[in-house]
């Protein structure tokens, strides 16, 4: 009998934590759906509101060329135009992320 | 089931769920002003998906979260009832019944809660159209179809807080309605903040 037998060892998973950003508005059903959804299952992001932040719209207007569809979700180097919920699950599951 | 089988059982319903995506865009200034908190929510009589009539005035003593939204497989209203779908015990917890209500067929609410994955019962104000969308004043005649606005009903039938969407893109921010329940929660089914 070994000692693990008696007292199996104890695995600890470290959460995976990946740099989350949504940039959207308070009024956006994708929004409200993807940050509750986040929300629910523990996993951190940082909001930017485009009402509030009309600065942070015309960058990301740049950043897509006047093809901006928002929200836009980025996660860990991947940025995310208008996504849906199972593709920001997909994407979050990819790095390791379960939602 | 090999490869082939399942992009014939997958593909449909998946495509069908996206169809709102690419969807024709919905919007346009509120029209109607919707009815202010304090006052008797109208009646109604409709049937949900399943030909079941749900009537109000048999709902009291149960709070009611009425949601009208413009459209079944539209883009707003697939996001809106998915994340009320999604979010559901923040009303089930409470005691509070949810329905949706728009001037769409049984036969529509029936395929378009299945694709969606929404459980709640969804209601037709199908014939004569609209006829709660304007008992509660939130008719949009020009387009047939309702504004998108949430009722608050208390159990002795009283609207306690209503929102009624500036734009028809936009929905009712999430954390004040949740807020909003407790002005109608349940006796003792309120949430207690320092449970866990």
């Amino acid at each position: 009998m070994t000692i693990w037998e008696v007292m199996p060892p104890r695995v600890t998973r470290r959460p995976v934590e990946v740099p989350v950003a949504i940039y959207g508005n308070r009024w956006c059903g994708i929004t409200q759906l993807i940050r509750r959804a986040l929300d629910r299952a523990g996993v951190p992001y940082q909001y930017v509101d485009l009402d509030e932040h009309p600065s942070a719209h015309a960058k990301l207007e740049a950043l897509a060329r006047g093809r901006l569809r928002t929200p836009v979700v980025y996660i860990d180097g991947e940025w995310l135009m208008e996504p849906s919920l199972a593709e920001v699950r997909a994407v979050l599951a990819r790095h390791g992320v379960p939602l | 089931m090999d490869a082939f089988d399942l992009l014939d059982s997958a593909a449909p319903i998946d495509a069908a769920r996206d169809l709102y995506r690419a969807a024709p865009p919905m919007d346009g200034e509120r029209v109607a002003p919707g009815l202010a908190p304090g006052v008797r929510a109208p009646d109604f009589a409709l049937p949900d998906a399943d030909g079941n009539v749900v009537r109000l005035s048999e709902l009291r003593g149960t709070p009611v979260a009425l949601v009208f939204y413009p459209l079944d497989w539209s883009p707003g209203c697939s996001v809106q009832l998915e994340l009320y779908q999604q979010e559901f015990d923040e009303f089930s917890s409470r005691g509070i019944r949810l329905l949706g209500v728009s001037v769409d067929s049984i036969y529509s609410h029936g395929a378009w809660a299945a694709v969606r994955g929404i459980k709640y019962p969804l209601l037709s104000d199908f014939q004569p159209r609209g006829e709660a969308a304007r008992a509660y004043a939130v008719w949009r005649d020009a387009d047939g179809h309702s504004e998108r606005a949430v009722y608050l009903i208390d159990a002795d039938g009283v609207i306690r807080w209503s929102h009624v969407s500036p734009r028809l893109k936009e929905l009712p921010d999430f954390d004040e309605l949740v807020a909003a329940l407790d002005l109608v929660a349940a006796p003792g089914d309120a949430p207690n903040p320092t449970e866990e």
